[in-house]
């Protein structure tokens, strides 16, 4: 189980290393007029969390979906692990990569999605070993880890149900085993426990803080501000495109210095 | 009298506490609904009249049908039948996703052509292409490939026509269908998909296609049907199908009632097994829909078969 991802470091509560497995520089997305990301600089250290917080429409999805390539960047650039995402370097202008570079380097990003997107034709355990099998792991080792890994989020002997027959934080749960089933280098939440029943937020938020704790990585998109102070080493207040605020959650969350920061706090809190 | 009285209201009080204890223990009698009954009689006696004026009059000539049903001759056009639905339809779909896909793609060029095919060859009946198709020589008489030259007039075969016409008109309607299936799939899935490192043609073919298929196989199911009879068709062009078989013999015995029913029931027959067939094709693609399992074949037909009584709820996904 400790093998399966980087070895959890000895003080949880100082995680990451100084290096930045993401970089993101000058990073624009426009839909339209509507400039949604206006020139976003953000590190994120490797085996680190980062929270993103902001009001709705502030542009936290579009810059985690910018991420893995979802959304294609208008201006700027996002780097994992040293390799730029969605586009080659040529001279003065950066060219976009042919789909099947793009599809290569998101399979080294894994991505949790607000409504679980599960595939529903197919079992918990079709759901997770996709990935893998794309990645040409033999289907024997696949499920192997895949029962693995429902063990590990609580759902153990649920191999050969379908995810309708699931609650909506069981679903989420298997969704995350799904994304970290490839041993990704990073993984982006977005807004996982939203669409949730309240009573299931508390068993979402739980197998994350596991996986945190195993030193993966984690770009999170949440409300929740409990999750943010416990468990997040960098919190990144967003608004209207830009970051109004960042820093360790004893700063941000508790002695916020933007006004928008501060009115939005009390609004969720 | 007022002992008297308020040993009366002690006595109702009781009753009102027993009433409560009998309605408890009543046995709920379901409201009669005689106007039901009613209908099913009436509609029984009209069946009953039609179907011992089909069986009693002798001008259906039932010993003819039985005669002809398997000559060879008939065996033929039904063959016939069969396989040119069966080209059709599978060439017609191949061509139709393709046209799907260009529809939905965002290369404007692609999408333009594909609504322009779709909504040309919608236009225009089935029997209208066929004889275009087969009158192909005197718009092009020649056709010169380079290597080769092809005389139209020799290249398309009345079946050849038949063919091409029917294959562009299947390919145009089930474009159509596929687009709206495909459309139901929630845009989530793909980029799920994509995020777990699958590549376009496989996101297509595993995640998006299966989840379409329980709103293509329906309206296909129709589709299909409706091309097989729509087959007949070629019987303006003397090509010989299970229409034109009959219409062979009963030109020459002047059997017409009885030869038509023939070629009516192999109709009914061949429909019946593409119905049975589309309802194992749903069963299949409704995997991990609804928490209940799937009804068996025999649960579906005793459901549809069943006149009287509790209609058990049985849902075909």
């Amino acid at each position: 189980m400790s093998d399966t991802i980087a070895p959890a470091p000895e003080a949880t509560s100082q995680r990451g290393t100084d290096r930045a497995l993401v970089r993101i520089r000058g990073l624009e997305k426009h839909f339209g007029l509507n400039r949604v990301l206006r020139g976003i600089d953000l590190d994120v250290p490797e085996g680190s969390v980062t929270v993103l917080l902001g009001p709705s429409g502030s542009g936290k999805s579009t810059l985690l979906r910018c991420v893995n390539h979802l959304e294609r960047p208008d201006g700027g650039f996002v780097e994992v692990g040293g390799e730029i995402i969605g586009f080659r370097h040529d001279g003065r202008v950066l060219r976009e990569l042919p789909d099947r570079a793009v599809t290569r380097q998101r399979a080294r990003i894994g991505m949790v999605f607000q409504q679980f997107n599960l595939f529903p034709h197919k079992t918990v355990l079709e759901n997770i070993i996709e990935g893998q099998l794309v990645a040409g792991v033999r289907r024997k080792d696949a499920a192997a880890r895949g029962s693995e890994l429902l063990e590990r989020v609580g759902l153990a002997g649920r191999e050969d149900s379908y995810p309708r027959q699931l609650s909506g934080g069981q679903q989420q749960r298997v969704a995350i085993a799904r994304a970290v089933a490839n041993r990704p280098e990073l993984i982006l939440f977005d807004e996982p426990t939203s669409a949730l029943d309240p009573e299931m937020v508390g068993e979402v938020l739980g197998v994350m803080k596991d996986l945190a704790a195993t030193g993966l990585t984690m770009i999170v998109v949440t409300h929740e501000i409990g999750f943010a102070r416990e468990v997040a080493d960098q919190v990144v207040f967003l608004d209207d495109g830009v970051i109004a605020e960042s820093g360790p959650p004893s700063d941000v969350l508790t002695r916020p210095r933007n006004e928008r920061a501060r009115d939005f706090l009390a609004a969720v809190l | 009298m007022s002992a008297q009285a308020s040993l009366e209201d002690a006595v109702q009080a009781l009753e009102r506490r027993a009433g409560d204890e009998q309605l408890v223990a009543a046995r709920l009698v379901a409201r009669r609904k005689p106007g039901q009954w009613l209908a099913a009689g009436v509609v029984l006696v009209i069946v009953a009249a039609g179907l011992y004026s089909v069986l009693t009059n002798p001008h259906f000539q039932w010993n003819v049908v039985r005669y002809f049903f398997f000559r060879p001759s008939i065996m033929l056009g039904l063959l016939t039948t069969i396989w040119l639905t069966a080209a059709v339809v599978v060439v017609g779909y191949a061509f139709g996703i393709g046209v799907a896909v260009m529809r939905l793609s965002r290369n404007p060029v692609l999408a333009s052509v594909s609504f322009a095919f779709t909504w040309f060859f919608r236009s225009v009946p089935p029997l209208v292409q066929l004889l275009l198709w087969s009158n192909l020589g005197s718009l092009y008489p020649t056709i010169h490939l380079g290597f080769t030259t092809i005389h139209t007039t020799h290249a398309v075969s009345d079946i050849g026509a038949a063919f091409i016409g029917l294959t562009i008109d299947v390919a145009a309607f089930s474009a159509e269908i596929i687009r709206g299936g495909l459309l139901s799939v929630d845009h989530g899935q793909a980029e799920a998909a994509k995020s777990l490192g699958l590549g376009k043609g496989r996101i297509f073919r595993r995640i998006v296609l299966p989840q379409a298929m329980p709103a293509i196989v329906p309206a296909s199911g129709n589709m299909v049907i409706g091309m097989l009879k729509a087959t007949a068709i070629i019987s303006v062009l003397s090509a010989h199908d299970l229409l034109y078989s009959v219409q062979l013999i009963y030109s020459q015995n002047y059997l017409i009632i009885p030869l038509l029913l023939v070629a009516t029931i192999w109709y009914v027959i061949l429909t019946t097994a593409l119905s049975i067939g589309q309802y194992f094709v749903e069963r299949h693609y409704a995997r991990g829909r609804g928490g209940r399992s799937t009804p068996t074949w025999w649960q579906v037909a005793r459901a549809n078969l069943r006149p009287f009584g509790v209609r058990r709820e049985v849902a075909v996904a």
